[in-house]
């Protein structure tokens, strides 16, 4: 009883705080809570009429067609695919970019480089892929590039072997100069004392680079894979659904693109693809806290800063 | 002065290179916007037109669409911004001041979604649920408190000592007024960095609109410019007649791209100052 009372006054205390708090909880109730509640349809058989609440229960029926969907595992496997792709091929970009800009000795030069290598990032996934199909298709500057060189045209966008690839380039040639931010900010915190030093054992450029900047900017490449498991299930559902088209439908299918299709195709299932997010939402939240566990145990901020 | 070396001239030179490798594009899609048909079909790596003309914004602007589009677009800006900011930063202030009961679960609560979340459809039949679909309070509100902004803000307003607040408490101020005349002020260069990365955000903003909006006259412009796009890619495989009136369409498709660009290009000047704040963004966000 009196614990109640001290926790009451505690509150009471408070109320100012939860006051303030308070339009930000209730929009977090309505718009971020509220829609988990739509996940109980994975265990039910959705009727229109019934809604959330009202559909009759079905228990695991809706995931046992899941895993028996081939269309479910090849976009599973598809998104694996892409995203170690990813994390092989785009991933260095930036760490190279950051190196490179590193090495500039005119500082206007390099300021303004890095003012042309970020911008791309702020726009939509709509803006890029209106600009990579108009320079990518069949009468645009790459193929009439092409052309003039006498070579033969190509069809960038409608090659399943080559949109994947594409995937990487455009997704640098967006993001590549933002992402280099965070190591040229490593690297700006490099002490001078260590250049001198190297300058003095009579190292080279390429062997500075190699032994005292590189090192330097291990840690921070170290959290940032390991951040980057996190996305291993999701990321690039913008890009690919703007990119992607009939024709390389085969290896751009992830698996969001999929949990789209089922629910905004021709013949929504509701229950089915409620059970789909579900199972993509938990593999997700179980990488992402190995993600920021992992990141933690490196030293770095983790996803929660 | 220090020598140049070989080795600067080739970093020069790479570099030169990414510049225009991300430049080029943009130039190309300006150009053909300014250009006429016959020019775009003659002039095959076009970067400059010689004779620019304004057809094809003309054209542009005058599908009801675009302008349409614009103001819903700009409706979202003014209404959202203000409501991420209200929302993002007064919970943020909240939950770093000093102990309270149930800090550690409202904590929780809120970092949380940021690592689970039932996707779009549960939120679209909440928003049908609430009656807002086929309205714009259904792509403003879809977005509230922004999480990555929460914990950035929230590490500021841990940094900013007790004694402060406390101090204005004892003058008898509430919380409200220690947030607005107190803790804004001095966190104004965060607020702007949250502010102007909302901004872009917003302005952004297509998927959801896309689902939830099905009525054309108040999709916003990111919509509109998809659907400009995809109109001319569907009639690909076309004569040469048709083919011709497929690239007059490409005029007015990066006359459209440009429109839709332009505002990011206005914001980005200010939005430059404060990246190395919005790193732990980019470092989470990816």
């Amino acid at each position: 009883m009196k614990r109640v009372n001290r926790l009451g006054r505690k509150i009471w205390k408070n109320r100012a705080i939860y006051g303030l708090m308070l339009p930000g909880l209730v929009w977090l109730v309505i718009f971020a809570y509220g829609p988990m509640s739509g996940l109980l349809l994975a265990f039910k058989t959705y009727s229109a009429k019934g809604g959330i609440w009202g559909s009759p229960w079905c228990g695991l029926e809706n995931f046992r067609y899941v895993f028996r969907d081939a269309a479910f595992f090849r976009s599973v496997f598809t998104t694996l695919k892409i995203n170690i792709g990813r994390l092989l091929i785009q991933f260095p970009a930036p760490i190279l970019l950051a190196l490179l800009l590193n090495e500039c000795v005119l500082k206007r030069y390099k300021k303004l480089a890095q003012t042309i290598f970020t911008f791309p990032h702020f726009l939509s996934w709509v803006i890029v892929a209106s600009l990579v199909t108009n320079t990518l298709s069949m009468d645009g500057l790459i193929n009439n590039l092409l052309a003039a060189l006498g070579l033969e045209k190509v069809n960038f966008l409608g090659s399943s072997r080559l949109f994947v690839p594409i995937l990487y380039i455009t997704e640098n040639w967006k993001s590549a100069g933002w992402s280099a931010i965070i190591y040229l900010a490593a690297l700006s915190g490099i002490d001078v004392d260590q250049y001198e030093a190297a300058k003095l054992d009579g190292a080279n450029r390429w062997q500075t680079m190699l032994h005292v900047t590189l090192p330097n900017l291990k840690p921070t490449i170290i959290v940032m894979l390991v951040l980057s498991i996190g996305n291993l299930m999701t990321g690039g559902f913008d890009q690919i659904f703007n990119l992607s088209n009939p024709a390389v439908e085969e290896v751009s299918e992830i698996l969001d693109m999929y949990i789209y299709r089922v629910t905004f195709g021709s013949v929504p299932d509701f229950g089915f693809s409620m059970a789909i997010s579900l199972f993509r939402s938990l593999v997700n939240c179980m990488f992402l806290i190995v993600a920021d566990k992992g990141s933690k145990k490196l030293g770095g901020s983790g996803l929660f800063g | 002065m220090k020598k140049i070396t070989f080795v600067d001239v080739l970093v020069f030179v790479i570099i030169g290179c990414l510049i225009l490798l991300i430049v080029v594009p943009f130039l190309n899609a300006i150009a053909i916007s300014f250009a006429t048909q016959r020019e775009y079909l003659n002039n095959l790596l076009m970067l400059a037109p010689k004779e620019p003309t304004l057809d094809n914004y003309r054209n542009l602007l005058g599908d009801q669409r675009i302008i349409t589009g614009f103001k819903t677009s700009a409706l979202i800006v003014f209404l959202g911004v203000p409501l991420n900011l209200f929302l993002t930063l007064s919970l943020a202030f909240g939950t770093s001041r000093a102990c309270f009961p149930g800090k550690k679960l409202i904590l929780g609560a809120i970092l949380f979604t940021m690592l689970f979340n039932g996707g779009i459809l549960p939120l679209y039949m909440q928003m049908r649920e609430l009656k807002l679909t086929n309205t714009i309070w259904s792509v403003i509100l879809a977005s509230g408190v922004n999480v990555f902004y929460f914990v950035i803000a929230r590490n500021f307003f841990c940094s900013i000592p007790q004694s402060l607040t406390e101090s204005a408490q004892l003058d008898g101020a509430g919380e409200w007024r220690i947030l607005f005349s107190i803790i804004l002020p001095l966190a104004k260069p965060i607020v702007a960095t949250v502010a102007l990365f909302c901004i872009v955000d917003r302005w952004n903003e297509w998927y959801n609109a896309l689902i939830f909006i099905r009525d054309n006259s108040i999709i916003p412009l990111q919509v509109v410019l998809r659907s400009i796009v995809m109109e001319s890619n569907i009639s690909s495989n076309t004569s040469s007649m048709e083919a011709a009136a497929r690239n007059f369409d490409m005029g007015i498709k990066m006359a459209a791209v440009i429109v839709t660009t332009l505002p990011i290009m206005c914001v980005f000047p200010f939005l430059q100052k404060h990246f190395t704040k919005g790193i732990m963004v980019g470092a989470i966000k990816a």
